[in-house]
């Protein structure tokens, strides 16, 4: 026993080295087990408070584009009204003008922080839009703020379909360039041109049918290939995000349910 | 040792860090992490496994700012392992190494060799783990050398103001 207690004791530095190593590699496989919540994250109220305080300073800066994203927006409402067609008419915003308060692009897993939390009724796996297109999926939700993965996330996975023909296939990142995303299993057969419009497929719960995604830039098929490789301008400008909106499924508890009583 | 004067830089540069180089966004591979300025500038009086908490700590913070839970956490506490091993390794005269580790006390050639090489492996570290994933591992040098490069000029930098 004494023996025992030598050794641990000599070799102590390294053992504390170790233990402490564990409990971080605990928290980074508990971090990346995507979409489980984490704990500590910009949803912790002061640092998302921080965030919002420098939002609210370089806000100012923004203001002339603000102003026409703004004008945009209200044309693009308008044009709604007068147009309605029948899939939106199942969207239900929960809040309507959401700020992004922080908000990486250059990174492989990117994030931004919204100033809506629990107390707006978010809840986690909800989607969220603004008026160019789809923005990305909430992860952690706190009182006052949440945490979401935006489409250029290498964790996005999102089902879209072709706007011309109902297509179905799936949206990937490349953690490359904040501008373009991938589209995966489009098989050889189908024609793919420059200028296809990408829209969501409303096969999972999260975002509404038809929503825009992106517009093809350039496909590629190889010799002996049986996908397509697919470049998709994003519709949302992720450098320029501000304003977005939450979607709500007013069927989601129901669809839930129902997935639930299928296992 | 002057615990607040440790305290306060350590405030300092968790303020610069985040609020302004955190802020940049060079080309998608530029992110500086210039906190581990006040790790690397901890007096070795301490008890090897006291520093590797402080470590511990100090990446735990970084982590909660930076929604990376663990990855800076890791970096920090193979950093705070490494050190004094590798000062023994690269300084020769074991009396200057007392208190305060700085350009007076251990020279330029030392604090070049402890600087590159601590910042070098904490930021790979951080990078790689943050990846999760081998197919980026390019890209990941990449970062790691720019990023790296800013870091230490800027530790550096400090040394050499502090020397004046």
């Amino acid at each position: 026993m004494q023996n025992l207690l030598k050794i641990l004791l000599r070799y102590s530095n390294f053992l504390v080295f170790i233990a402490l190593e564990v409990a971080a590699f605990l928290l980074i496989s508990m971090n990346n087990a995507y979409p489980r919540s984490s704990l500590l994250s910009t949803a912790n109220e002061f640092i998302a408070w921080q965030h919002a305080q420098i939002s609210e300073i370089t806000g100012y800066f923004s203001l002339r584009s603000q102003n026409e994203q703004l004008a945009a927006e209200n044309a693009a409402l308008l044009n709604q009204i007068y147009s309605m067609d029948s899939a939106r008419n199942e969207v239900v915003f929960l809040c309507n003008h959401a700020k992004v308060v922080q908000m990486t692009t250059d990174r492989l897993h990117n994030y931004l922080t919204i100033n809506r939390g629990s107390k707006d009724g978010l809840q986690r796996g909800q989607g969220i839009i603004n008026e160019e297109g789809v923005v990305g999926i909430v992860k952690t939700v706190g009182r006052n703020y949440s945490v979401a993965i935006p489409l250029i996330s290498t964790y996005t996975n999102l089902s879209c379909r072709f706007a011309k023909n109902d297509y179905i296939c799936a949206l990937k990142w490349d953690g490359k360039d904040n501008r373009f995303a991938q589209l995966t299993e489009v098989s050889a057969h189908m024609v793919v041109n420059p200028g296809d419009t990408v829209i969501t497929s409303g096969l999972t719960p999260v975002f509404p049918e038809g929503i825009p995604v992106g517009i093809v830039e350039s496909s590629t098929l190889k010799e002996g290939d049986s996908y397509h490789t697919i470049r998709v301008r994003l519709s949302t400008n992720f450098k320029r995000l501000k304003y977005v909106k939450i979607v709500q499924n007013p069927h989601q508890t129901e669809l839930e349910d129902l997935e639930n009583g299928l296992d | 040792m002057d615990w607040t004067k440790q305290l306060g830089r350590y405030v300092v540069i968790m303020l610069l860090q985040v609020l302004l180089f955190d802020q940049l966004q060079l080309w998608g591979v530029c992110h500086p992490y210039i906190y581990v300025l006040c790790l690397l500038m901890l007096p070795i009086t301490m008890p090897h496994n006291v520093e590797m908490l402080i470590g511990a700590s100090a990446g735990l913070i970084m982590d909660i700012f930076c929604n990376s839970l663990g990855v800076h956490m890791a970096a920090c506490i193979l950093l705070m392992f490494i050190r004094p091993y590798l000062l023994g390794a690269i300084v020769n005269d074991k009396e200057r190494l007392n208190e305060q580790i700085s350009l007076r006390a251990i020279g330029m050639e030392a604090l070049l060799k402890y600087v590159i090489i601590l910042v070098l492996i904490h930021h790979l570290t951080v990078f790689s783990l943050a990846a999760w994933s081998w197919h980026y591992i390019g890209f990941v040098l990449l970062e790691t050398i720019i990023s790296s490069f800013i870091t230490i000029s800027i530790v550096i930098g400090y040394n050499a103001m502090k020397y004046k």
